[in-house]
């Protein structure tokens, strides 16, 4: 909004620089063309640039004021012929009524000044337009210099959230804990140690697959969910047990990669995590036509987690739903007495 | 202790196969005889009572009672070796006088480094009774969530949003919560250091509140203030409790 030549220490410096220069050249033709004393050449000069100086700096306006992308050609060119006629004329009237009023005595001049008022309009014409043309150029050079520190800021920022999903999909002590469980297996059973390592191998590879922004068939994420649980299963035994109800028919269904296996994961962050005995996760998978409905359910002790409000994971999940469905029904979170539940509807486009 | 005779060590930890990966690389060590192995924390603190073990390999993450808080129920600690999949609480760990502090997974070597660690504190002999002041009194890093407490075998773990108040009776702390009252042995620096400030407040030199619990202050005599709780108890303010409430509650 605010002029850049004034706004722009350096901008100013130069603005002020050229006019300066422009001055001195008119003095010279002045004395060397005209033959005209070096008095009346420095004050037509000085006051006929000062004023074209001044009226530059208010040109800001009609140019921040009509944006060429935003208008047509034609309303563009009609509103600069306006501004260019008014201000032009404005300069010439003024400088020419000062100056003539100041060398009244000069017959000489006064035949020059309005001999010459033709060139004047003529030179005011185009200095009008070597201004205008600079706030453009002004104007196009800023906004690229904020394109690029946008887009340096929007991939930054894409990158970080890559890292999150990243870290928050591999939990690095579900990761230590299994690589201690293979390290105990491999004294124990070789051949269960490698069934660990190729599961733990395949559901890392499932995690790094960039999955978030797809969306993936319930048999695939099921297909995870189940390695997943398998290694889990090495790692707690009997204190884990997973009821799967999950209808064939809705196995084709559509669904966000990667969005149930941090469901699980919190469902045995409080449930197993935090029980001596078993632990039962049920895991329910319901589908029509329009929507699949998954519903995963375990116990958990109140005594001992006692957190309000939903965590972290399930506000992304909440979030990503948003993103993707751009719905925020889709999620519920019922937690009554000892059983903590999710729920979420997939609708199916 | 005879030189020659091993020292004896319990397991505590959660997960079977972590277990197992103990024992397969101890076995045939005669510097150690694991005598127990235990699967949570409630466990350990029996067997600790029971067996009195020079040495304890102790998981972090265990269910209901984290490794520190059993710590906090054993009356005379033995050597601990901390064992766990946590990078974070290191830290804490060796304020609690830990021996060693290994990160899963672990080599054999790497044990066996901290079994003679642990083997020569133990022979060595640290004066006992010092260790458990270091224990309790030690400065914590970070604030604690629950408080574990223990009457006879019974041990009760009360999350921190349900403490009432708190008062200071000689060598214990009286907890008070909603369901009852439970005696701890700690001083009142104790939870003043490892409660979260902005939740409890101290109000008296026997006296810390739960903030939520407030209902009014009332002036009892000359320069002396009641504050009334909502279950209807009434406490003695200090003057420099006075002013901490002032601080806390911004009146």
């Amino acid at each position: 909004m605010f002029n850049p030549l004034l706004k722009v220490r350096s901008y100013f410096i130069a603005y002020s620089g050229i006019w300066c220069m422009i001055a001195i050249i008119h003095v010279l033709i002045l004395i060397l063309f005209q033959g005209f004393s070096i008095g009346l050449a420095i004050t037509e000069s000085v006051l006929s640039n000062f004023l074209l100086a001044l009226i530059g700096l208010g040109l800001w306006f009609p140019v921040f004021f009509s944006k060429l992308e935003k208008e047509s050609i034609v309303n563009f060119i009609l509103k600069h012929l306006f501004a260019c006629l008014l201000s032009v004329g404005l300069w010439v009237l003024i400088h020419y009524a000062i100056l003539n009023a100041l060398f009244a005595s000069n017959k000489e001049y006064k035949e020059f000044l309005v001999s010459s008022l033709p060139w004047r309009a003529g030179i005011g014409g185009l200095f009008y337009g070597a201004i205008i043309l600079v706030y453009y150029l002004i104007i196009n050079y800023q906004n690229f210099r904020e394109k690029l520190t946008r887009e340096a800021e929007l991939k930054a920022l894409i990158r970080e959230s890559e890292l999150n999903s990243l870290k928050s999909q591999i939990n690095p002590h579900f990761l230590f804990n299994s690589l201690n469980s293979i390290s105990s297996l491999t004294m124990i059973s070789p051949e269960k140690a490698q069934d660990m390592i190729i599961k733990l191998s395949e559901f890392l590879r499932y995690s790094l697959s960039n999955k978030e922004e797809k969306l993936t068939s319930l048999r695939d994420e099921i297909a995870n969910l189940t390695r997943y649980l398998d290694i889990e299963k090495v790692r707690f035994g009997k204190r884990l047990n997973v009821i799967n109800n999950t209808n064939d028919k809705c196995f084709d269904h559509k669904l966000p990669g990667l969005i149930l296996q941090p469901l699980i994961e919190n469902a045995i962050k409080y449930g197993v995590h935090e029980s001596i005995g078993q632990t039962d996760i049920e895991f329910t998978c319901t589908c029509a036509e329009r929507n699949l409905r998954v519903n995963i359910r375990n116990r958990f002790d109140p005594e001992f987690h006692y957190k309000k409000g939903a965590g972290i994971g399930i506000q992304n999940i909440r979030s990503r739903l948003k993103i993707m469905y751009g719905r925020d029904d889709l999620l519920s979170v019922v937690q009554s007495g000892a059983i903590f539940e999710v729920t979420i509807l997939f609708p199916q486009i | 202790m005879n030189i020659m005779e091993p020292i004896k060590a319990v397991i505590i930890e959660d997960e079977e196969l972590a277990r197992e990966l103990i024992k397969n690389y101890l076995k045939g060590n005669d510097m150690v005889e694991i005598i127990r192995e235990c699967e949570n924390g409630f466990d350990g603190v029996k067997a600790i009572a029971e067996l009195k073990p020079d040495l304890i390999f102790l998981d972090i993450q265990m269910p209901k009672l984290n490794g520190f808080e059993m710590l906090e129920l054993v009356d005379d600690p033995p050597e601990t070796i901390f064992i766990t999949a946590h990078n974070d609480f290191a830290i804490k760990a060796f304020e609690r006088n830990a021996v060693d502090y290994l990160l899963k997974p672990y080599s054999k070597d790497r044990l066996l480094m901290a079994l003679n660690k642990a083997v020569e504190r133990i022979r060595n002999q640290v004066p006992a009774a010092g260790k458990v002041k270091t224990l309790i009194q030690a400065p914590i890093t970070e604030k604690m969530e629950r408080v574990v407490v223990k009457s006879g075998t019974k041990i009760k773990v009360i999350p921190v949003e349900k403490i009432i108040y708190l008062e200071a009776q000689d060598d214990y702390v009286m907890i008070y919560t909603a369901e009852g009252k439970h005696l701890k042995q700690a001083t009142m620096k104790y939870f003043e250091d490892c409660l979260d400030p902005s939740v409890f407040i101290r109000v008296h030199r026997s006296y810390m509140v739960h903030v939520d619990q407030v209902v009014q202050l009332e002036p009892y005599s000359r320069d002396n203030f009641v504050l009334k709780l909502k279950n209807g108890v009434a406490l003695r303010v200090s003057r420099s409790g006075l002013k901490s409430l002032k601080e806390k509650l911004s009146f």
